[in-house]
């Protein structure tokens, strides 16, 4: 089974705190570390772990700038073949031209695949969208969500997709298609930075996105970046460590579930 | 006839709460209504929509991508081109949404959570709700949204009448993707629903070694340990006790949060407890908005000063 799997570098923002540049206009990134999105590394994996029990090639494909390539290294170094790079020279914020642009790409190098999977999210975005969009234009099925792939066979898998409240779905799927991967999934495989250095060794492809821009004009446009509104918030309690918890006791047992 | 088509998200026969989010931007874009649900019996509160199309078709078929596309195009053709199709932003609404948007090429926006109606704007969640987007739709309508649950159910409004019924008889169906059943959960001992008193933990716990320590400190308080999405992947904790919209919805007297930094698919599975006490390192979580009390610290710093002073 040949797969493609997509595979995106994001900033890391948790304990960061973000600022906004330009009366709205950029959100400045500058300072922050950048890591692979989380859900596309359990997409990874399980990537490789199905050629692994099939056969055949695993490509990992990352849209994005230059310095993208360290997700594929890392991909690679996870056990994936091949890594490609679709560079771009600004962020494309639409996910319908991020997907365009990743159809146009398909078609014209002529890629061939049995499963494209791609994270559920990426976590800068969480627009949750480019697989479900690549998917309608290849003409090929779709199912978000994966949460399991209980079986693979020539012409299709049966998957479980979860749902809300715990609940999954059982499905079958015929090849070739499209799964967006949920977290949770499998275990990712642990990458050294040993690792990830013998895989710069092998080569990555680097791709012009200029070259694949054919109907990708944007449909949605951002007109500003704003910071969250505020709700009521919380009364913070602060103090020395033993006068909060002496407070936070106090508040369990006025509520009645601890004496 | 400028409106809106809802495709309405029900699952075993149960029409989501969640529909009161799409009825809701609705009415504040000021479109006249139009639902579309499975031919089946929904309790619906009727007056909320102007037209409800049931389409004869089962719901697992309905819900299903490959075919929902077919079924808003027949409505599409039949009704004329609506201003937006609205879905829920779950994990139905999620897939059929930009499935729908790829296969005709419509602007899409996925977790709209505000809208402004002076600039025309839509609010969309960057960086787990640390920035948020103004997007527009500069592409042909129909536009395309997903709407985060909670955000816009006081807008749906009482219509004058009982809507107007319609139907779509025949719907081809797709063999590329089939159903073919539901996978309950294992059922377990502990129900965290039931608990008066959750200590939860999240992302911020760092290591699964350090998850007998907060067993130990629920032990000692008498509360229920439930973990957040990161620490139910990792297997640190079980399926069954993890709080948020893909695992329980929970609403015990006292949620006690620690390292949870408030993805609002966590937030909407325990916003209605009675008292949220949060702590985590981050001074810009998102948790400090829904939160009762909030402490800025190392929640193991205060784990620790708390066993102390509860064995004390």
């Amino acid at each position: 089974m040949n797969i493609l799997v997509f595979t995106k570098r994001v900033p890391a923002t948790q304990e960061e705190e973000l600022r906004i540049l330009g009366d709205g206009k950029e959100v400045d990134l500058s300072k922050l570390p950048f890591k692979v999105n989380d859900w596309d590394n359990y997409a990874v994996e399980e990537a490789v772990r199905i050629a692994e029990k099939t056969g055949g090639t695993v490509t990992a494909i990352s849209i994005g700038d230059a310095e993208s390539d360290e997700v594929l290294r890392r991909a690679i170094a996870m056990g994936v073949k091949d890594g490609f790079l679709i560079e771009v020279e600004k962020v494309l914020q639409d996910p319908y031209a991020r997907a365009m642009l990743a159809y146009n790409f398909l078609k014209k190098e002529n890629i061939p695949f049995d499963t494209i999977l791609t994270g559920v999210q990426s976590e800068d975005d969480q627009f949750a969208s480019v697989g479900g969009i690549l998917a309608a234009l290849l003409k090929v099925p779709y199912s978000s969500m994966v949460i399991g792939i209980d079986n693979i066979d020539k012409d299709h898998l049966v998957l479980r997709r979860e749902l809300e409240g715990g609940l999954q779905e059982r499905a079958k799927v015929i090849l070739p298609c499209v799964l967006s991967i949920q977290s949770g999934i499998n275990e990712p495989r642990y990458v050294s930075i040993m690792g990830v250095r013998k895989a710069s060794k092998v080569e990555r492809k680097i791709f012009k996105a200029k070259d694949y821009e054919e109907n990708m004009s944007s449909l949605i446009e951002v007109v500003k970046w704003v910071y969250p509104p505020k709700k009521g918030g919380a009364t913070m309690l602060s103090g020395e460590l033993e006068e909060i918890c002496k407070q936070i006791l106090g508040i369990i047992k006025e509520k009645g579930v601890y004496q | 006839m400028s409106y809106a088509l809802i495709v309405g998200e029900v699952r075993r026969g149960i029409f989501e709460e969640r529909n009161l989010d799409t009825i809701g931007i609705s009415s504040l874009l000021g479109k006249e209504t139009c639902l579309l649900i499975p031919d089946n019996a929904y309790t619906i509160s009727e007056k909320q929509v102007d037209t409800i199309i049931k389409v004869k078709t089962d719901e697992e078929a309905f819900l299903n991508p490959l075919n929902l596309v077919g079924i808003v195009e027949q409505a599409m053709n039949t009704y004329g081109k609506p201003d937006f199709v609205l879905f829920t932003h779950s994990s139905s609404g999620m897939e059929s949404a930009a499935y729908l948007s790829g296969s005709f090429g419509l602007p899409l926006i996925t977790d709209v959570s505000g809208y402004d109606k002076d600039t025309g704007a839509f609010y969309k969640s960057y960086y787990s709700d640390k920035i948020f987007g103004e997007f527009r739709c500069v592409g042909q309508a129909p536009y395309v949204l997903t709407v985060r649950s909670g955000s816009f159910k006081e807008f749906v409004a009482e219509k004058a009448a009982f809507p107007k019924i319609e139907f779509i008889e025949n719907v081809a169906v797709n063999t590329s993707r089939t159903f073919i059943e539901y996978v309950e959960e294992e059922k377990t001992e502990i129900d965290i629903t039931k608990a008066e008193f959750l200590l939860s933990v999240g992302r911020g716990i760092g290591n699964k070694d350090e998850i007998p320590n907060y067993e130990e400190l629920a032990g000692l308080l008498r509360a229920v340990l439930s973990g957040s999405r990161p620490v139910i992947d990792k297997m640190w904790l079980p399926k069954p006790r993890q709080v948020g919209t893909s695992g329980k919805t929970v609403k015990p007297k006292v949620y006690l949060a620690m390292g949870i930094s408030g993805a609002f698919q966590h937030i909407a599975g325990m916003k209605d407890s009675d008292c949220i006490i949060a702590v985590n390192k981050d001074a810009g979580a998102p948790i400090f908005q829904y939160a009762h009390y909030g402490i800025v610290a190392d929640m193991h710093k205060v784990r620790d000063k708390l066993k102390e002073m509860v064995k004390g």
